[in-house]
């Protein structure tokens, strides 16, 4: 039963998406996709933070290379939209890898640091780059053009499109996760010296791990290109690169679900705390500090410390 | 007897402290072979060079008459040159299972695989339970390492170590922290393990009672050189030995 | 042609040892805690609004406001290090990294609620208000002060961690915390000494780029901390001798960067970063661990 329970959890999600994409009015739909969205990059940026245990400040850039990717494509070369989300996706890989191959060479702050000083320079080229990048105006008039003959023009079409990556990307995800190379990446985090000497060589692993993460952070920047038919130089930036963190860590770190639920919860809470009061961020922040003091489970670590003590409460009532 | 590493005149030096000086020898298969010497000889330094995290300043290092003076870790683990740890190194938050798990994989080079359900690894798992019945710590699969007592605790660092089928084992101190009991249980299994003929262990340690019954061959390292090399008998009537060696010991 | 390199040349050494007084305390803290502090830009930004409200409620003394301004924000830093910072020193990396992150998040948002979003224009300091003729041209005076300060503040965190005997405790707990614990060092009071300490020297750099950045606003703080971790990264993080040279450096890059390539100047700051963390990670000036 228990083993089940994610594959009930996960249709039960597409069910809902799809229930939204047919009913809700277009103010949830565009949140929905945002949510998504955000998802995607957290899902694909924990994997390197919560099981390889990398902290980087620089994959703001791997979405805007996503994103600048999709847009240049569409812009001079094809319009087509999986061309062009593959061109995205390509660039981030390639962006990633070049990257990457630099960064792992270091762990821990001295990652951080590399990856924020990498990621700032991808900022500045596309911020300076006015002929290609379009600077500070970024790139705009990406249309979305019929996809294999349906039209994805108008969102509440688009947003199954989002849908089905989405979809790909948990399943994706939790492939990895459950692979020998998901296992791996788990022994690197918690103890690496052990780990090289179990025949692993780290570095191609951090590697492997960064290039994947940065895929899913680009797959996120192209599909947020077409969704706001713009790229925006800002999406480059490492404050940008602090929005999974924070997402993952409010959902929970070292969880699966954890960026999908901290993706929810970080969009949700926003749009109610904004109906109240000018000051979301201020609240993000208090949020955060009571998640590091007391809940670094976050809301599904938590959950699952709750209910795993819960569950034994349960079994030695009814064992006396 | 056939050599299964060769050391030619290893050197290693940390500004004026000589840890490795010209350092020749061989280590032959079947043999357990002791390296013992007093505090700052060079044992850590040694076993960090031949198991490759560090490098060394002069010398070759030969593998089965293959050269790995150059090779990183990973390499040579996966050539069959392995170490445990003095202080317990495993992955804690992972469970016992796993723990011999990642070795396997990485030893059958299966790690990489990105995409196959770990379950479905059907080989991979009967080579871990294999592991974990040389350790008597099949019961124990499916807790967390970190639940361990620090006896089982060591014993799955030999496991993991194990785990990769290495030709050549350098154990570090393999008895340190346990009580007497797991000591004699770890003993009997390197023992065990030895007379199998898979695995040629070269122990470094401190107890003398544990070097004298266990091994084969025993080496003294005395300031980056070694000063004796022979069975237990001969090196325990060791002049020099005794000198700069035991006699620290018998004074305590 | 000499006198613009010149000009470039004093602009580039007032920029950097502008950083200098901001990368100072984070490079101090770095140092005996461990620590990298995101919220040192936030006790900048924080140091600049205090002074600037402190010197309108004393009809515009900048000298009464720098004094006691960072002395407030000093407070702020207290309650960040004994109340929160201190309960994650065990924890990884992002833990440390991200309680600091949060508390960018909510300084720059009650600076905002307090002060209001949008920038404030600061005062000018008397007799500093002008400029001084150098070479054949203007130069602000208040860029010379500042050019004197930074060589002061080194000097005075020389003299300090050598020469008393707070310093040497600072030095005996950074280098190794646990002997320093064996020998009667109350370490987690020093690390608030040296936290609240690091915290001053910020809010000094903020309350003195009131006259000098010319406008306050809410995210100040954000911009000057990454020029900071530039800095201390070159000089070899936690070297607070590689902080000063690795200020002069990002200083003069910057200024000659923005004169003749402005495009890139950024970019040439960022390779030099990356590069200094690939080559040599101990920094310029660090000796090889």
């Amino acid at each position: 039963m228990g083993r089940y329970l994610p594959y009930m959890a996960f249709g039960l999600l597409i069910v809902l998406l799809v229930c939204i994409g047919l009913f809700a009015d277009r103010f949830v739909l565009y949140l929905t996709m945002r949510v998504m969205l955000l998802s995607i990059f957290a899902l694909g940026y924990n994997l390197l933070l919560g099981r390889t245990g990398l902290l980087s400040f620089g994959h703001a850039a791997f979405y805007a290379a996503g994103s600048y990717g999709m847009a240049l494509f569409y812009l001079h070369i094809n319009p087509d939209p999986l061309l062009g989300i593959l061109a995205g996706v390509g660039l981030a890989v390639v962006a990633s890898l070049v990257i990457g191959f630099f960064c792992v060479r270091h762990t821990e702050i001295y990652f951080a640091m590399l990856t924020l000083a990498f990621g700032m320079m991808v900022f500045s080229l596309i911020w300076n780059l006015r002929d290609i990048t379009g600077g500070d105006d970024g790139l705009v008039g990406i249309g979305r053009n019929p996809l294999l003959g349906f039209s994805i023009a108008k969102d509440s079409q688009y947003y199954f499109l989002v849908v089905f990556f989405f979809a790909l990307t948990v399943w994706i995800i939790h492939r990895i996760r459950s692979s020998p190379f998901g296992l791996v990446l788990a022994g690197i985090s918690e103890n690496h010296q052990r780990a090289s000497f179990a025949g692993i060589s780290i570095k191609s692993y951090r590697l492997a791990a960064f290039v994947i993460s940065g895929a899913f952070a680009g797959l996120a920047g192209s599909l947020g290109a077409m969704l706001e038919s713009n790229s925006d130089p800002f999406s480059a930036h490492w404050t940008h690169s602090a929005e999974p963190v924070l997402v993952s860590l409010i959902g929970g770190l070292h969880t699966f679900s954890g960026p999908i639920v901290g993706s929810v919860l970080f969009v949700v809470l926003r749009e109610i705390i904004e109906r109240f009061t000018q000051n979301w961020m201020l609240w993000l922040g208090i949020i955060l500090l009571v998640i590091i003091m007391g809940f670094r489970g976050g809301a599904m670590g938590s959950a699952e410390q709750y209910l795993a003590r819960w569950g034994r409460k349960f079994r030695e009532e009814s064992a006396s | 007897m056939s050599s299964l590493l060769k050391v030619e005149g290893l050197s290693k030096a940390f500004g004026r402290v000589v840890t490795a000086d010209g350092l020749n020898f061989e280590i032959h298969a079947g043999q357990i072979t002791s390296i013992i010497g007093p505090n700052g000889a060079g044992k850590s330094t040694l076993i960090n060079i031949l198991s490759g995290t560090l490098a060394a300043d002069a010398g070759r290092v030969f593998l089965e008459g293959r050269d790995i003076t150059r090779l990183p870790t990973h390499r040579r683990v996966r050539l069959g040159l392995c170490r445990s740890f003095q202080v317990v190194n495993v992955f804690p938050d992972l469970t016992v299972f796993e723990n011999i798990q990642i070795p396997v994989l990485g030893i059958v080079r299966k790690a990489h695989h990105v995409f196959r359900s770990l379950r479905r690894e059907r080989g991979v798992t009967e080579r871990v339970m294999e592991v974990l019945g040389q350790l008597k710590l099949v019961g124990r699969a499916h807790d967390l390492a970190s639940e361990l007592s620090h006896g089982d605790q060591r014993l799955l660092e030999i496991g993991i170590a194990l785990a990769v089928k290495p030709k050549l084992l350098f154990l570090d101190e393999p008895t340190a922290g346990m009580n007497p009991v797991e000591r004699v249980e770890t003993l009997e299994t390197i023992r065990r393990l030895s007379a199998t003929g898979r695995t040629t262990f070269v122990i470094v340690e401190h107890d003398m009672d544990i070097v004298f019954s266990l091994s084969d061959r025993v080496m003294v390292l005395h300031r980056g050189e070694i000063i004796c090399d022979g069975t237990a008998e001969e090196v325990k009537n060791d002049k020099q030995t005794r000198e700069c060696y035991l006699g620290e010991e018998v004074i305590e | 042609m000499l006198e613009s390199l010149i000009h470039v040349c004093l602009a580039g050494l007032s920029k950097g040892m502008f950083i200098w007084l901001v990368a100072s305390g984070l490079t101090l803290i770095f140092g005996v805690l461990g620590v990298l502090n995101f919220a040192h830009g936030s006790f900048y930004m924080l140091g600049a609004y205090f002074c600037y409200t402190l010197l309108s409620m004393f009809s515009d003394n900048f000298w009464l406001g720098l004094a006691l301004g960072p002395l407030c924000v000093c407070a702020v830093g207290f309650v960040v290090e004994r109340f929160f910072l201190r309960y994650v020193y065990h924890l990884h990396l992002p833990y440390q990294l991200l309680l600091t992150f949060a508390f960018v998040i909510i300084f720059d948002n009650l600076v905002k609620i307090l002060w209001g979003g949008g920038s404030i224009g600061s005062p000018t300091v008397t007799g500093m208000a002008g400029s001084v003729s150098i070479a054949g041209r203007l130069f602000p005076t208040y860029s010379l002060f500042i050019m004197a300060v930074g060589p002061l503040v080194a000097l005075g965190l020389w003299l300090m961690l050598e020469k008393t005997w707070a310093g040497r405790i600072i030095r005996a707990a950074s280098s190794d915390r646990e002997m320093a614990s064996a020998l009667g060092v109350r370490v987690p009071a020093l690390y608030t000494g040296v936290f609240v300490f690091g915290t001053w020297l910020g809010a000094m750099g903020g309350g003195l780029a009131v006259p000098y950045v010319g406008l306050l606003t809410p995210g100040m703080g954000e911009g000057i901390i990454i020029d900071a971790f530039v800095v201390a990264v070159i000089g070899g993080l936690g070297s607070l001798k590689g902080a000063f040279l690795g200020a002069l450096i990002i200083g003069l890059l910057s200024s000659f960067g923005t004169r003749f390539i402005p495009s890139f100047d950024m970019f040439l700051i960022f390779i030099l970063m990356a590069g200094v963390l690939l080559w040599r990670p101990q920094g310029f000036f660090g000796e090889a661990s």
